[in-house]
């Protein structure tokens, strides 16, 4: 096996759901051994959830399940008894990542001062709706109450609709991804000092704090009482910009002329044969009122007219921001994505051979599909082999 | 290199210098999760370019003459130096130093690869290729310094057929397949507007990237190039999708709000402008929910997930129409109180004043000359061994020349005063 920049380092999975399990996969795919703690009989709470081979529900034929847990061993172990296991699997591991609601580990018997207590340079990552404390600590929650809590969802959406979510699981899959990157940087810290961390991610303060537009827009509302405005193009911006999406023949795309240049090259394209509304709209800062509805229709016409790859081809010449809207298997398909390798082919017992999205980025001994998701248990037997005392299982009861 | 820091405190990046190149959203975003991890993050910004998305000839004016509203700015009011005051760049500021340095310039670059010989990172999300043109590309980078780590956020990569193409995160939202199930349930995509959910996606894995290059330092003594295209990052993100494409021959469509396994929406409440968003996950949550609702004959619609999936629409209406004559703040008391996910959709003043951000002191009321003293964002998560970093909350522009050219770079005094003379090194953007 090829070393990778994370081999060497072992990350026991604890959580269920998709934030934990992405968190979990970046160092998984990155070359850590991640551990994945499976409840008997059961299995991750991904399993059950799909899409599957013709929406039968199948636990090992998950789409969710097989797409978060490439790379990962999964071991069925009952946390409520297995204790002995879990203490020297702790004690061999640099980080544990959880998402039972908060409490829950204490429950279990298995609070960071127990985990920590068996090794003092040991990383507990404990991801939650919205944190360890507070008032709202026992607040139920689903991807969409985090988006309305923490995202920028107040200003998703179109003017006198409903405010809309983001679509499919990205609010959990963004936490994930912050919940392994303070994992990383604990468990780094931790090999610079000996020290361990209890870690905290708040579902809610981690889209609080996103780039998506969250953490300016409250910024702003905190400098002048700014409230960003749902339906409106760019409400940060002003000047010569145009944005959204637009109507091809064959589906959309997505404008974003954001400066002059920009606005003056896109006049350009729209109106090539059209001198006169060159001259109308060429170097204008702003168009309102009738000019905007004017140059909206005029825009709107141009690209009904022509299919979305060759108008993103035509504005991509001209060095114009417009780019296609791809659906899921155009985007598979596609000879950019294709050529670099972005999908990676693997190879599941009962699921396959499929292609995965690859690597997330790019670095010497960096990424790898080592293993596709595991079987339930299927690395039970060689991990117990490997970390069980013989008696372990008569001494906790467990036949 | 750098030495073994000890003590309870002790941060995961102390003594890690990064250069921050980075403009616009995802980049910046990025540079300031290793701030926060007690990196030193000195910004490069050159005078005579948007180094921060703001012109300096901004003014009231020209603001009231585009129809802008301004809000981006303390009390709307852009005044001398309104690229210290935009909110567009100052979320982001935090523990971040900021040096004028003109990488147009013969000097500017030379001063770069000096810092780069001085720092353990770099960072940059211009588009492909472009320090590559101005003669400071990685492979030059690294000859100044083998033990560097350069990180670029190319939208689509080094390479491909599509990688020198422009855009912004909605673009690359476009082209990942994002964008089109993106939309109002059984409406077209472009429903959905405009939504950034690529700058959301990268600033975490440009950090991990750098963490996880950190930590391979440690083990080969060597630094490292991270391609960061941001598309591929942020398609994992509904890698299910693209497995089910393989498997069903489908692709997602819009669901708006909805939800295949939970039935779920947001309602308008009694008062205007103010939504509620419920979830009913399981047979406890629609017990419970029609416990509170009351409504004669709902239980009985919804007994099974199959029956809330099969009626969902009927069963949405009724539950609007119950929202429809109540408070947000009764509607989400009493269905939270029964355990039913529930919560008003916050607008920026809501969560400016959450008492439970308040009790976990989330956001952090900060002072600078520049701008006066607000409540900054927090951080996107905590440790109760060592505290993140939220010192000082932006970098007036170029405020820390002296230091990083007199002690960072130990330039003598008639080198850095010639520079300053040419004004190829001031303490203010002139673009």
């Amino acid at each position: 096996m090829t070393e990778q920049v994370l081999s060497g380092i072992r990350v026991l999975d604890l959580s269920r759901w998709v934030a934990g399990e992405f968190a979990s996969k970046l160092f998984a795919d990155f070359g850590a051994d991640v551990v994945k703690i499976e409840r008997p009989g059961e299995g991750s709470l991904t399993r059950k959830w799909g899409p599957f081979p013709g929406d039968r529900p199948d636990p090992e034929r998950s789409a969710l399940f097989l797409h978060l847990n490439t790379n990962k061993r999964s071991l069925a172990m009952d946390l409520r008894t297995e204790h002995a296991l879990l203490a020297r699997l702790v004690r061999s591991a640099h980080a544990v990542v959880e998402s039972f609601r908060p409490g829950g580990l204490e429950r279990l018997g298995l609070g960071p001062e127990v985990l920590r207590g068996w090794n003092p340079a040991l990383v507990v990552t404990r991801i939650s709706a919205f944190g360890q404390t507070g008032p709202d600590r026992d607040r139920e929650a689903s991807g969409l109450i985090l988006q309305a809590t923490g995202g920028p969802m107040n200003a998703t959406g179109q003017a006198g609709e409903a405010p809309l979510r983001k679509p499919g699981l990205l609010e959990h899959y963004t936490v994930g991804r912050m919940a392994g990157e303070a994992t990383m940087a604990a468990v780094l810290r931790a090999r610079r000092s000996g020290l361990g961390a209890t870690i905290d991610v708040s579902g809610q303060e981690v889209l609080l704090a996103g780039a998506d537009r969250r953490a300016s827009y409250l910024l702003s509302a905190a400098y002048s009482g700014m409230v960003a405005p749902r339906g409106a193009r760019s409400p940060h911006r002003h000047g010569a910009t145009f944005t959204g999406p637009f109507r091809t023949r064959d589906g959309f795309v997505m404008v974003y002329v954001t400066n002059q240049a920009f606005w003056n090259r896109f006049v350009d394209l729209v109106g090539a044969g059209d001198p006169g509304f060159r001259d109308r709209y060429r170097d204008r800062q702003t168009v309102r009122g009738a000019d905007r509805e004017d140059f909206l229709d005029y825009v709107a016409r141009w690209f009904a007219a022509r299919d979305k790859v060759p108008a993103m081809e035509a504005a991509e010449a001209a060095r114009i921001p417009v780019t296609a809207y791809l659906s899921v298997s155009e985007v598979l398909a596609h000879p950019h994505f294709r050529e670099r390798g972005a999908f990676v082919s693997g190879e599941h017992p009962r699921a396959g051979t499929l292609d995965y999205p690859g690597p997330p980025w790019r670095m010497e001994r960096g990424y790898a599909l080592r293993s596709t998701a595991p079987l339930l248990d299927q690395h039970g037997a060689g991990i117990r082999a490997e970390f069980g005392a013989p008696d372990d299982r008569e001494e906790e009861g467990v036949a | 290199m750098t030495p073994r820091p000890t003590g309870t405190d002790v941060l995961p990046l102390a003594g890690i210098r990064v250069i921050d190149l980075t403009v616009v959203w995802s980049g910046p975003g990025a540079t300031v999760l290793l701030g926060d991890l007690g990196a030193e993050v000195i910004r490069v910004e050159g005078n005579d370019r948007l180094s921060r998305q703001v012109s300096a000839k901004v003014t009231k004016e020209t603001i009231a003459a585009t129809g802008y509203h301004g809000g981006t700015y303390p009390d709307k009011d852009p005044g001398a130096r309104p690229y210290d005051r935009s909110a567009v760049f100052n979320w982001h500021a935090r523990n971040k130093l900021s040096a004028c340095m003109n990488l147009d310039t013969p000097e500017g670059r030379q001063a770069l690869l000096e810092l780069a010989a001085v720092s353990d990172v770099l960072v940059e999300n211009n588009s492909n290729g472009v320090l590559a043109k101005l003669g400071i590309g990685h492979e030059r980078l690294r000859e100044h310094n083998p033990r560097l780590i350069v990180a670029s956020m190319p939208p689509l990569g080094f390479t491909g057929p599509m990688s020198d193409y422009l855009g912004y995160g909605p673009n690359f939202n476009s082209l990942v397949g994002i964008a089109a199930m993106d939309g109002y349930e059984e409406r077209e995509p472009d429903s959905a507007g405009e939504n950034y959910h690529m700058d959301e996606a990268a600033p975490a894995g440009l950090a991990f990237a750098v963490l996880a290059a950190l930590w391979d330092r440690e083990n080969t003594g060597n630094g490292c190039v991270i391609e960061f295209p941001q598309a591929e990052n942020v398609m994992a993100e509904i890698g299910e999708y693209f497995l089910d494409a393989q498997v069903n021959g489908r692709d997602p469509i819009p669901l708006g709000n909805t939800d295949p396994h939970v039935l779920q929406d947001v309602f308008p409440s009694a008062v205007p402008q103010r939504w509620v968003a419920i979830s009913v996950r399981d047979d406890r949550d629609w017990s419970a929910l029609t416990g509170v609702l009351g409504m004669p004959g709902l239980a009985g619609r919804g007994a099974t997930a199959e029956d809330r999936r099969a009626r969902s629409k009927e069963i949405r209406r009724r539950i609007g129409e119950w929202c429809a004559g109540r408070e947000p703040d009764e509607i989400v008391g009493l269905l939270r109180r029964s355990g039913v996910p529930s919560a008003e959709v916050l607008s920026e003043p809501r969560v400016l004043s959450d008492p439970h951000l308040a009790e976990r002191g989330w956001f952090r009321t900060r002072e600078h000359p520049a701008v006066g003293t607000h409540a900054y964002p927090g951080h996107p998560w905590r440790s109760e061994d060592f505290a993140l970093c939220h010192g000082r909350p932006l970098p007036g522009f170029g405020q820390d020349n002296d230091y990083v050219y007199r002690e960072v770079l130990g330039w003598p005094e008639d080198r850095y005063a010639d520079q300053v003379a040419r004004g190829l090194i001031t303490d203010h953007q002139k673009a």
